[in-house]
């Protein structure tokens, strides 16, 4: 609904499972210019919606060594909300996080993948890094809250077969951090989808009763009944994998289908005609009222 | 000689505020000669997160015989809770309560709270006034319109009582120096009334026609409270700023001095979908500074339901034209309301977020008494609660689970729009 564009600051060594993937890559980085070129055509053509919203991604921003000439140059071309997707690391010293907030940072988009410490490490192959993400996220809010800004925290996590029954505990944590959404992507295709979403609601659930909000994205309606509000921006605005049971279903038109790389195997077992049936009203009010 | 009648008048307020309501009250008492020298009042503003049991010891430190009490949706707990410890100790006061959240249902409060004496009924100055002048005199305060009371056994309504037809009767809080400005916190009146009915809101229920004080009045007031030390910014509580083009321009006309000097209007009420450039033009003379407005909802259905207009294009180029003058304006919506799905309502967040328009605010339907929606609730099939603030739980458009989901979807996208460099 809020829509922010990316701008790849470089690639390699962002926070993910290392039993997904054992590859690990080094950091590398772009030339500040080409970084602010992007940003630039950014925007330059935003068009219609709030913004120019801009997030740096791609690589740890706060390794980079011209982080400060970056944010710089990016708010002198116009971008109105700034995020950055970090490990929040970075923003453990309380003299980073005020200069990154006056400098103009006002989003930060932290990896969790897990709720609690051992399988957060384990998984991220960083021992130590859970406790200087949630850190490094206190930080950032207490000096925003110091200077009197208005900023928003999303946890991001990447939702595999190695952490999904730790998917309410990572909500839990993202709120005891101070996040105010938390982002849910399922990104390992070969997870059983149907044996995760009883987490993946669960998740959504601790969130709404903690007042903060969970989006879900990678899979379909028809295995989250009841729960497709929490799919409304994050599905349907970004392409899935559509499968041939999907042809059946009359959500396929609103629904992005399941993450890239799903089995096909999985899909086919789903009943689409039967959860079509009951979230027939809320497709014909998505589509009337243009959600997508 | 006989002591006067101790009169306590108590408002919860949003912090930082002062009661209007109350200041009207006392400015109107105070120069009733029925109650010259037979009433003495103290107003207490207090604010809206105070403790009950303090704000009970604190009208309790000053022995009323009357306690006059201003209630709305978002106060009425704890007025009750405050209500019953005061008739606890002190049962020989008589409690009187008035507002929008008890006048249209006096009777089902009298019967719900047997600590409560009277209940005033709609326009509450000339009511109360007359009320207390029975009671100083020990009368029978059941000759009193406009009220509902107990009387033996029974729970009585007396007659409505007419509305008063010159404002100007109104003695003006501020020209009396019953209520003193303070910066930010101070409103004025320019008249009662509502030219719209929208089935969810109280403003101008009951009042039938539009009723203003004269063009002098205003300007006094103005005057008054822009020129009153330390204030640099005041609001007016009219619920159409711009009600008509002609009552715009002279309001910008008497606001221009006080703009000059760096006096600012924030958080007026307009009907946005009649601001051209011309008028955003006339508002930035006024020293508005922000505004408030709908859509409330863009969902059809709802919009019926509500008896509301919306026009989305004039809707955008009234707020276009507000931006262009460096005015912000704030863009609220109603989670909840009948016909809206959880989707109308996140259609209505998209329609606001894409507009740009400063700020964007949700709310959860709150089901008033004497509304409309409080009257058709059945034939809706609105599930609200009974006790204030009377929250919407469910609709046959919105379950509970997707309300409340919605409340906390919205919350989050206002967090990610308010953050800006």
């Amino acid at each position: 609904m809020i829509r922010f564009a990316s701008v790849d600051i470089g690639s390699g060594g962002s926070v993910s499972c290392a039993r997904c993937s054992s590859e690990q890559q080094e950091p590398s980085y772009r030339p500040v210019d080409d970084i602010l070129a992007d940003a630039r055509q950014v925007c330059d053509t935003w068009g219609v919606g709030t913004g120019p919203n801009i997030v740096l991604a791609g690589a740890e921003p706060f390794a980079h060594p011209d982080l400060p000439r970056i944010v710089l140059g990016v708010v002198e071309a116009g971008c109105v909300r700034l995020a950055v997707d970090t490990d929040a690391v970075g923003l453990r010293s309380a003299a980073n996080a005020t200069g990154a907030l006056v400098a103009g940072l006002r989003h930060v988009r932290f990896t969790l993948l897990a709720g609690t410490e051992g399988v957060h490490d384990a998984l991220g192959g960083a021992p130590g890094s859970f406790d200087a993400t949630r850190v490094g996220i206190r930080s950032f809010r207490a000096a925003a809250d110091a200077q009197g800004l208005d900023v928003s925290v999303t946890a991001l996590v990447p939702v595999c077969r190695h952490n999904a029954n730790d998917l309410p505990a990572s909500v839990a944590t993202a709120v005891e951090c101070g996040a105010d959404r938390v982002e849910l992507r399922v990104t390992d295709g070969g997870m059983e989808l149907t044996a995760a979403a009883p987490w993946i609601t669960a998740a959504c659930d601790t969130g709404v009763v903690n007042g903060v909000w969970v989006e879900v994205e990678g899979v379909p309606f028809c295995l989250l009944p009841g729960y497709d509000l929490h799919l409304a921006d994050a599905v349907r605005s970004r392409d899935g994998s559509k499968q041939p049971a999907c042809g059946e279903c009359a959500l396929d038109p609103v629904c992005g289908g399941a993450s890239a790389g799903a089995s096909t195997d999985q899909l086919a077992t789903l009943s689409p005609p039967v959860f079509a049936e009951k979230l027939a009203p809320q497709v014909a009010r998505a589509r009337a009222t243009e959600v997508r | 000689m006989e002591r006067p009648l101790r009169c306590v008048l108590l408002a919860l307020n949003s912090p930082g505020y002062r009661s209007l309501a109350l200041g009207y009250l006392r400015a109107y008492a105070k120069q009733d000669p029925a109650l010259a020298g037979r009433a003495a009042f103290e107003t207490l503003d207090l604010d809206t997160d105070m403790d009950t049991w303090w704000a009970a010891w604190r009208v309790l430190g000053l022995e009323p015989d009357v306690l006059g009490i201003s209630v709305t949706c978002w106060n009425a707990r704890s007025v009750y809770e405050i209500c019953r410890i005061v008739y606890a100790v002190r049962p020989e006061c008589a409690i009187v309560l008035g507002g929008p959240e008890v006048g249209p249902i006096a009777a089902d409060v009298l019967e719900a709270h047997p600590e409560v004496s009277v209940v005033v009924r709609g326009e509450g100055e000339v009511t109360f006034a007359a009320l207390l002048a029975e009671l100083a005199r020990g009368g029978k305060a059941w000759r009193v319109d406009g009220i509902a009371l107990r009387k033996g056994d029974e729970i009585v309504t007396t007659p409505d009582r007419a509305l008063v037809a010159n404002l100007d009767d109104l003695p003006s809080p501020y020209l009396t120096g019953v209520l003193q400005p303070v910066d930010g916190g101070s409103y004025l009146e320019t008249y009662r009334g509502c030219p719209h009915r929208c089935a969810y809101c109280f403003e101008g229920k009951g009042y039938g026609r539009i009723r203003s004080f004269s063009d002098a009045r205003v300007v006094a007031e103005i005057d008054a409270v822009a020129s009153a030390p330390g204030v640099r910014s005041f609001s007016f509580i009219d619920p159409v700023f711009n009600l008509t083009d002609a009552r715009l321009r002279k309001m910008a006309e008497w606001m221009s001095p006080h703009t000059a000097r760096g006096v600012r209007l924030h958080t007026i009420e307009v009907d946005i979908e009649r601001i051209d450039a011309e008028a955003a033009s006339l508002l930035r003379t006024a020293g508005v500074a922000s505004v408030e407005t709908g859509p409330q909802t863009v969902g059809a259905a709802a919009l019926a339901a509500c008896d509301r207009p919306f026009d989305a294009v004039r809707f955008s180029e009234g707020v276009r034209a507000l931006r262009a003058v460096g005015i912000s304006c704030e863009c609220d919506l109603i989670v909840g309301l009948p016909g809206d799905s959880a989707y109308d309502f996140l259609a209505g967040l998209r329609f606001c977020f894409d507009l740009d328009p400063g700020k964007v605010q949700s709310s959860t339907l709150h089901v008033l008494p004497g509304t409309g929606l409080w009257e058709r609730s059945v034939e809706y099939g609105l599930e609200f609660d009974r006790e204030p603030p009377h929250e919407i739980i469910a609709t046959p458009d919105v379950g509970f689970r997707d309300l409340r989901r919605a409340e906390v979807l919205a919350s989050s996208l206002q967090a990610v729009y308010r953050a800006r460099v």
